[in-house]
């Protein structure tokens, strides 16, 4: 029977293809795998590529996702050492590191991630009631340190945590920590509160108090300063009508050349300016030129 | 369909009528046969062709996309990722497209701080009423340095460095730069002193936010650059009035000081002013003063010939022309004739004329 050589060769890409799709598998980069014979984990691959294995019911290939998984624990309540109540909650990044033994541990559950973040969550618990004990609540609340003491707890917690790992050795491996909520009890809060309330009646009184103190110093400041400007002018004014005067003495060596002129001719000046305006002179007859009636009056009368 | 199975490339087909001479019904068989062999082929030419199309994927304009090669990414960095349109791979299981939606700037915010509100009071602007202590389930709040309760959110916007490890590392990475946020808000606000973070320093506490999610994220190897940190702090509710009036307290000093300041400006500039024309006046006087003694000077010294030419005379005239010059200017002039009996005169003196002018007035003929 003649066989068409097209139809051969189909049939053997057709049974290459099925044969490798048999014998081998992929890991993604998102994926650890392990690979068990019989049931029994004999290899563990981390990094992406394609792999050959041998068919089912020999060989089986489990697949978990590395990626780093983002786990936020409940908010719990822990005492600080200084006995404040303080509700915190942390975000865990963690991630599967070692396949082969997070395989017998998990591989069984439906949702293993999720499985194993149900433990997480019990070491996350302790790690944090540990570490909150240690701290006074200045430790994760002041401007002292520059927040090494906060950073110190995260640390401290990531610790813990790890801690509780390597004793389990699930492979699982926690990346980074991070509190992501930190709350006082409610109760607490309300006394926060009313300490609030009169710090800031406090701030306000004093703004108030310092405003008006400021400006009363302001404002006595500026009359003192007025009152020395014009303390200066004033003295600076005499010293200048003194000068004046000292120039004016120059010319009195003038009036020496007959003293008694001098004198006479002042006298009838100052007898002129101290009359100028609005005065009222009475004269009796005694007085010159007034005299003057007198003798008229009397010679006419007599004549 | 016919036409279809006798064109040339049909090889099996032709070979079967003359080995066998059959009857009708065989014949038909054959001929069935014939017929679903060419179906076949037809398929799988179809199927391989379709096969081949498989790789052929479109990058919708809002996404981006990343080659997987037997599962390891094809490319590096911001390279990995094909831009929209139309690209091939090759068919599964050599190649994969994994879609992201990662275009441009993603944003994530931060609400561990805020209090509980609904997307419409958001939108609204409204912010619930207050109500009693904040229970630490519901109400998201910080705490600060010196141990106040303060809400405050953060909005952070970044750019993907690394879209191999943003994509493949992390399950959802955008949950752990808010993580990143979230911490650095709680972080930062632990550090600033209540009125720091309201008033006094909000660049501070917005740069201080911003550097601690930088840093989470560069540690947590996210993959990420940091845009844009916008932060939003505000008392609580219940505490509004209180923090209100502080501010008002503050808005007052403000105003008493300025108000203080103007009103010493104003004394000083007067009182600089009035030193400046005292000055002045002093100047003057001087300069009359010297001037006038000067002058006088002058004319004593012209009239000194005069003079001791004819003393007596001289002095005689110049007196009455004075005593001339003088009388008209005088206002009132009263004069007192001696009685006729020789005996003193009495005469009352009203004193301090201004105030009763009419008085004055009558006295005057």
């Amino acid at each position: 029977m003649k066989r068409n050589p097209l139809t051969l060769i189909i049939a053997l890409l057709l049974i290459l293809i099925f044969g490798f799709l048999l014998f081998s598998f992929q890991v993604r980069t998102t994926e650890v795998a392990v690979v068990t014979t019989f049931g029994k984990p004999t290899r563990q691959i981390t990094e992406p590529s394609l792999y050959f294995k041998w068919p089912w019911p020999i060989q089986k290939v489990w697949t978990f996702d590395r990626r780093v998984q983002n786990f936020e624990d409940r908010l719990t309540e822990g005492l600080t050492s200084d006995n404040f109540g303080l509700l915190t909650s942390v975000y865990v990044g963690w991630k599967v590191s070692n396949p082969t033994n997070f395989f017998p541990r998990f591989a069984g559950s439906a949702n293993p991630i999720s499985a194993a973040e149900t433990l997480l969550d019990q070491w996350v618990g302790n790690a944090k009631t540990d570490v909150v004990g240690k701290h006074p609540l200045s430790d994760f609340v002041s401007t002292s340190d520059n927040g090494a003491a906060f950073l110190a707890i995260e640390k401290a917690i990531l610790e813990g945590i790890r801690s509780q790992i390597r004793t389990n050795n699930l492979g699982l491996e926690v990346e980074f920590l991070g509190i992501k909520r930190l709350q006082l009890p409610e109760t607490v809060s309300q006394s926060v509160f009313d300490r609030m309330t009169s710090e800031r009646k406090v701030l306000a009184d004093r703004f108030q108090y310092e405003g008006e103190a400021e400006a009363q110093r302001i404002r006595s400041d500026a009359e003192r300063k007025a009152a020395e400007l014009l303390a200066n002018a004033e003295s600076q004014a005499t010293r200048i009508k003194g000068i004046g005067e000292a120039e004016a003495a120059k010319s009195l060596a003038v009036f020496q050349q007959n003293p008694e002129l001098a004198s006479f001719i002042f006298r009838l000046n100052a007898l002129e300016s101290s009359l100028k305006e609005r005065s009222v002179l009475i004269f009796d007859q005694q007085t010159p030129p007034f005299d003057l009636f007198r003798g008229v009056s009397t010679n006419l009368l007599k004549k | 369909m016919n036409d279809h199975l006798h064109s040339p490339d049909d090889l099996p087909a032709p070979a079967l009528p003359p080995e066998m001479p059959m009857d009708a019904s065989s014949q038909a068989l054959a001929e069935a046969l014939r017929s679903s062999f060419a179906i076949v082929k037809v398929l799988m030419v179809l199927l391989a062709l379709l096969f081949l199309a498989s790789g052929f994927f479109t990058v919708g304009p809002q996404e981006r996309a990343i080659l997987l090669r037997f599962g390891r990414p094809v490319g590096e960095g911001e390279k990995a990722l094909l831009m929209p349109g139309l690209h091939w791979s090759l068919p599964y299981p050599i190649d994969e497209s994994i879609k992201v939606s990662i275009s441009g700037l993603q944003q994530v915010r931060s609400t561990v701080g805020w209090y509980p509100v609904t997307p419409e009071q958001e939108l609204s602007g409204i912010e619930p009423p207050a109500g009693g202590p904040l229970n630490p389930i519901v109400d998201g709040y910080a705490l600060t340095a010196d141990a106040n309760i303060i809400h405050t959110r953060a909005i952070l916007t970044y750019r993907i460095k690394d879209p191999i490890r943003y994509v493949f590392s992390f399950v959802n990475a955008s949950n752990a730069v808010q993580n990143a946020l979230d911490n650095a808000l709680l972080y930062a606000a632990s550090r600033f002193k209540v009125d720091d973070i309201l008033t006094r320093d909000i660049a501070g506490f917005r740069s201080a936010v911003r550097r601690h999610a930088t840093q989470s994220a560069e540690m947590q190897d996210l993959g990420i650059v940091v845009e844009t940190c916008t932060v939003d702090s505000v008392p609580p509710r219940q505490l509004k009035d209180a923090f209100a009036n502080v501010l008002k307290a503050e808005v007052m000093r403000s105003k008493v000081l300025n108000e203080a300041r103007s009103s010493e400006n104003q004394v000083t500039n007067k009182a600089s002013a009035d030193a400046e024309s005292l000055i002045n006046l002093a100047r003057s006087d001087r300069a009359r003063r010297v001037s006038d003694v000067g002058a006088q000077a002058e004319r004593f010294q012209e009239i000194l010939p005069q003079y001791k030419d004819h003393p007596a005379l001289f002095a005689q005239q110049r007196l009455t022309e004075t005593l001339g010059r003088v009388l008209t200017n005088v206002q009132d002039k009263i004069f007192v004739a001696d009685s006729a009996d020789g005996k003193p005169k009495e005469m009352r003196l009203l004193l301090n004329r201004e105030v009763p002018k009419p008085v004055t007035e009558e006295k005057k003929p």
